[in-house]
């Protein structure tokens, strides 16, 4: 599969790809899951991996939970997650659209997106509620994500997610210098 | 503020229905028909108008779209840009963009276009408040009009798909630059319900207070906020139904034809109005072709002190 990544962005719109391709490289992340029962947040661990693709007109990334090096026997269970997003900006729409697919959740799951201040904002409509994926504090060596939902149109929203990311040394992709 | 006395009108075709629901299954709302059938009846003449400029026909789609709960949400972003450019083509061509819809949903785009110029007001002359957002309605159970919620999403309430815009960011224009002319009282069910941050002037005032004064109040508004430069939303169901029953929701009490072009040269004359939009128009409510020359006739007369600029 050599036709699927790429080493930097392409053509015209290279400095909206670099909006998520700054993020180039695999990093550690450190979970943190309130349910929306109210019962005590949940920790986990998981790696997460980025970098251009379809001849620098993508920026994709590969979610895991947990990390490889904590899979008992060096195995992934059916039940644990590994996912691939694609991200891919359109210029007539001036939005990125993203899709995320989980092997083990099974969820297929469509956003839009656009760099809000110093923040990347990815959200989708989804019944009755908004959901916002949000990157911030995006750093060299760290970043933070968080999920939040709303079901007041934007009113309110509910914390669902935060997640907190460290660059792993000597194991970045191939970025755009 | 600013005059616009002496800027040729360009007019701007949108024939667009992507904000409106099916009316009739199996037949697409006819608002897209409105700009030949304006233009059909003499329009460019009327205005003595520079230079008309025809955007494609957007395609009208009856499924719900990927990540979105506003129907036709990704197309009619996609036209809200393409109309930004005219409009800000035209006004940087020193024009007065005619903006000849279409149904609300062009406002987004007309406003995009003139606010890459800088602060502009809104002054949003409509028979409803189209304030529906995802925060007064049930977004689960329908997918939602952007003909009923255009000002809402002007002021940045919604989606982010028709809230954040390239160069100008969100909201398009803030409350307090937002002026709302000729909804009708009886019909403000708590749903539509503008904030206390946006003025308004109900049609009951506007034809209790007279033409004249409105136009005071409304410059008056701008004038204390520091605007210099507003544009001007028209929506046709601000008429009477009696006089205009050939939109998707006509209503009762409402301005008459004569009243209306009152209105919008009193506007044009003294709110710093950079250029306008006009909506709503069905001509598929309207098969004895009974209403264009009114319309033509209407804008004519609020805008003659422009059209009579180039005689």
């Amino acid at each position: 599969m050599i036709t699927l990544l790429a080493d930097a962005p392409s053509g015209p719109h290279a400095a909206e790809l670099e909006q998520f391709g700054r993020l180039g490289g695999l990093w550690r992340t450190s979970i943190i899951v309130h349910p929306a029962d109210g019962s005590p947040p949940r920790h986990a661990r998981g790696e997460w991996e980025f970098g251009y693709a379809l001849e620098g007109r993508a920026v994709i990334d590969v979610w895991q939970v947990p990390p490889r090096d904590e899979l008992e026997g060096g195995q992934r269970q059916p039940n644990q997650e590994i996912g691939l997003c694609v991200r891919i900006w359109d210029p007539r729409l001036q939005l990125w659209r993203f899709t995320f697919h989980g092997t083990a959740s099974g969820a297929v799951v469509h956003m839009f997106a656009r760099e809000i201040g110093a923040e990347m904002v990815l959200e989708q409509a989804d019944g009755g509620r908004l959901i916002r994926w949000i990157f911030s504090d995006i750093g060299p060596a760290s970043f933070s994500w968080r999920s939040e939902v709303s079901a007041d149109g934007g009113g309110t929203w509910r914390l669902e997610q935060e997640l907190t990311a460290s660059r792993q040394k000597g194991a970045a992709w191939p970025t755009t210098q | 503020m600013e005059t616009s006395v002496g800027r040729p009108i360009e007019l701007i075709a949108a024939p667009s229905n992507l904000g409106l629901r099916i009316p009739v299954r199996g037949r697409e709302p006819g608002t897209w028909r409105a700009p030949a059938a304006l233009l059909a009846a003499g329009m460019e003449s009327a205005l003595n108008a520079v230079e008309v400029v025809e955007l494609p026909r957007p395609p009208y789609t009856v499924e719900a779209q990927p990540a979105t709960r506003i129907r036709n949400g990704i197309t009619l972003r996609e036209h809200a840009l393409a109309l930004a450019d005219a409009v800000c083509a035209a006004l940087a061509a020193s024009h007065f963009p005619v903006v000849l819809g279409g149904d609300c949903s062009i406002l987004l785009g007309c406003l995009l276009g003139a606010r890459r110029g800088g602060r502009c007001g809104l002054l949003h002359v409509d028979g409803h408040t189209d304030f529906f957002h995802p925060g007064n309605y049930d977004t689960a159970t329908r997918l939602g009009s952007v003909a009923g919620m255009d000002l809402a999403l002007a002021t940045g309430r919604g989606e982010l798909l028709l809230t954040h815009w390239p160069e100008v960011g969100s909201p398009l224009v803030a409350d307090e630059d937002v002026i709302q002319i000729g909804d009708r009282e009886a019909e403000v069910d708590g749903h539509g319900q503008l904030p206390p941050s946006i003025a308004r002037l109900t049609v009951q005032e506007v034809l209790r207070i007279g033409i004249d004064r409105a136009v005071e109040q409304a410059a008056e508004s701008f004038r204390q906020t520091g605007l210099t430069q507003s544009w001007l939303h028209i929506d046709l169901d601000v008429l009477d139904r009696r006089v205009m029953p050939a939109v998707d929701s006509p209503g009762s009490p409402g301005l008459d034809f004569d009243q209306l072009g009152a209105l919008i040269s009193g506007l044009v004359r003294t709110a710093g109005v950079v250029g306008l939009d006009v909506t709503i128009y069905d001509p598929q409510r309207d098969r004895r072709h009974a209403y264009p020359a009114a319309i033509v006739d209407c804008l004519a007369a609020g805008l003659a002190a422009l059209a009579a600029g180039r005689a």
